[in-house]
């Protein structure tokens, strides 16, 4: 796809998002702060009933700091649950708009989906440049090296994230209503990605599986390379791993689509 | 600039059980049926045609048009649009066609026209002052110009039909595809479209494939007609020629003046026949040939206010195809 029609689409998309006035102050505010809480909650009783001050590797602070920077980054990384929306335009034949344009179809929902990103970012911006002021207790030190190391993983993570909805999402050319693959896929990655709880507190015995699964490079990556956990030679080691899951999952959507289009039947007969 | 040789489309559909308890089969089993939508069809269409493809509903035009916009792979058969294969979706191709499907917005929902038009300026690479040029034509012509700040959910389903209009033809495509694009529509809108496509086909020729079920739509634009049944083509020729072979009878209405008068209607023995009668009108069926003839006995006999000669309207006609063709045609 042409980058400047690409940066048409991200700018396209990223003012429409910027117009949902209710929308944007719901993300901001509602499901942080909801987020953030059951997240302090739940780990200040485990703390304190455990007796312990540091849990895998974290104390209280740090697991706070982590839980900020995850919801976060997760934002970013997955983007908007309804800007990819390639199963439903599937479903009911939005899809024919882009097989009639002289685009690529995944190309452009790439920069539809990376356009929904900007409330997002500013949340990030917002909200990240606060809290390590309010955690003081925190090992984490963030440097502006980090920083840009983050926000590249948190760029590729997000392209990665969204191969990995678009293969499960192009089941839709074979089944309708596929909609519960995509929440299937939300709530493993956030499970074994580090969202619901960090890798580190994971058993030894679990360790090698998460390491072989692409989730953590979603997740877990962005926001160790973000609070500067990461050494530059480590970050860019998992990167190139992430890039390579991310070429991986493209072959595999770009095959169910090849597939996918003979079974289409652009809805109605 | 469209060749069509043997076109088959065959869909695999679904059956489902009613029923709560069908539907709990269903989760484990269901039951497939081929559905032939499009069987063994064959035309060409050349530059500066419309060509108007008329069928019930699941007659298989959807389709079809699917098929040469390639959105849908063919089972069998195949198809040249501008010399492309059109379901290898090669952008040189796509570049040159439209669709518009007046049951399926092709614009981006949420956004305002206007900037799904500078959207569409960048998708099909459309030079600045060639757009703007096109855009003001356009915008002008079919009286949106106010409306172009306006998100198209906001838009009433006429004005959302001249915007797809406006969106197709940007790129000044050379073959345009029309599926259904009056439905819906008031009377002053499908008026508006009408006369639109006539004017655009007059100043660039291009080609265009134009499905309706309304038959004014077909009757004011096309000249020639394809007609289609059960995914199969009945008939493709020139549409007056349907009308001369399928509507033989024209209907002369006179209208009479009311002044108290009781009138006796003269006969129409030999020449037609008297199909209604009332105090103020009356209705004749009569030979096309003979149209005049008749017209001329009502107006000596009778204190005619006005005088209406009516074709059999071209939705008739079909119906006569499809009767002639499955026997039941009285």
């Amino acid at each position: 796809m042409r980058p400047r029609l690409f940066l048409h689409v991200v700018g396209l998309e990223a003012r429409k998002r910027l117009s949902y006035r209710f929308d944007f102050w719901i993300q901001a505010l509602v499901s942080f702060a909801a987020e953030l809480g059951i997240a302090w909650f739940l780990w200040q009783a485990i703390f304190h009933e455990s007796g312990k001050t540091v849990i895998g590797g974290r104390t209280l602070d740090d697991m706070v700091l982590y839980y900020v920077a995850v919801i976060l980054v997760a934002k970013l990384a997955r983007g908007n649950l309804f800007a990819v929306a390639v199963a439903s335009e599937i479903y009911d034949g939005g899809l024919n708009r882009y097989l009639v344009y002289p685009v690529p179809y995944l190309g452009f929902k790439l920069a539809q989906s990376l356009g929904t990103l900007l409330p997002a970012t500013i949340q990030l911006f917002a909200f990240g440049a606060i809290f390590p002021f309010l955690v003081k207790g925190s090992l984490a030190h963030p440097t502006a090296a980090s920083v840009a190391m983050g926000l590249v993983s948190i760029l590729v993570a997000h392209v990665l994230y969204f191969v990995m909805q678009v293969c499960l999402e192009g089941v839709a050319f074979w089944a309708d209503n596929v909609w519960s693959l995509n929440v299937a896929l939300r709530l493993v990655s956030g499970l074994l990605g580090g969202i619901m709880i960090p890798l580190a507190a994971f058993p030894d015995a679990w360790q090698p599986v998460l390491a072989a699964l692409p989730f953590r490079h979603v997740f877990s990556d962005p926001v160790e390379a973000l609070l500067g956990q990461r050494t530059f030679l480590a970050w860019a080691g998992d990167l190139g791993v992430a890039l390579a899951w991310t070429a991986a999952f493209t072959l595999v959507a770009r095959w169910v689509f090849r597939r996918g289009s003979y079974a289409y039947t652009g809805v109605g007969i | 600039m469209i060749e069509v040789e043997h076109l088959s489309k065959t869909f695999r559909v679904q059956k489902k059980q009613p029923g709560f308890v069908g539907s709990l089969k269903g989760l484990f089993r269901r039951e497939t049926v081929e559905k032939h939508a499009v069987r063994d069809v064959s035309f060409r269409v050349d530059e500066g045609e419309i060509v108007g493809l008329v069928g019930a509903n699941g007659a298989g035009k959807t389709t079809l048009v699917k098929m040469l916009t390639g959105i849908v792979h063919p089972t069998s058969g195949q198809a040249r649009v501008l010399g492309f294969d059109p379901w290898e979706r090669d952008d040189r191709f796509r570049h040159q066609i439209a669709l518009i499907m007046g049951q399926k917005s092709q614009l981006w929902w949420d956004l305002p026209a206007a900037d799904c038009f500078l959207l569409l300026q960048e998708i099909y690479r459309i030079p600045e002052a060639d757009f703007r040029a096109r855009l003001d034509e356009l915008a002008e012509t079919l009286g949106v110009k106010t409306l172009l700040t306006t998100p198209i959910r906001r838009l009433s389903l006429g004005e959302r039909m001249k915007m797809e209009l406006v969106a197709a033809l940007l790129h000044a495509p050379r073959v345009l595809f029309l599926d259904e694009p009056t439905i819906g529509l008031d009377i002053g809108a499908q008026r508006a479209i009408r006369e639109f496509l006539l004017a655009y086909r007059e100043r660039h020729r291009p080609a265009m494939i134009l499905t309706s079920h309304y038959m004014e739509d077909i009757e004011r634009l096309c000249k020639r007609l394809l007609v289609i049944r059960d995914g199969q083509l009945v008939y493709d020729g020139p549409l007056e020629q349907i009308v001369q072979k399928y509507a033989l009878h024209k209907v002369v209405t006179a209208h009479l003046r009311r002044d108290g008068v009781a009138v006796a209607v003269p006969s129409f023995d030999g020449l037609g026949e008297v199909i209604e009668t009332t105090p103020d009108l009356v209705r004749v069926r009569v030979p096309r040939a003979r149209t005049a003839e008749a017209a001329a006995r009502l107006l000596e006999g009778l204190p005619v206010a006005d005088l209406a000669i009516e074709e059999v309207d071209i939705g008739t006609i079909v119906q006569r195809i499809f009767d002639e063709r499955s026997g039941t045609r009285p």
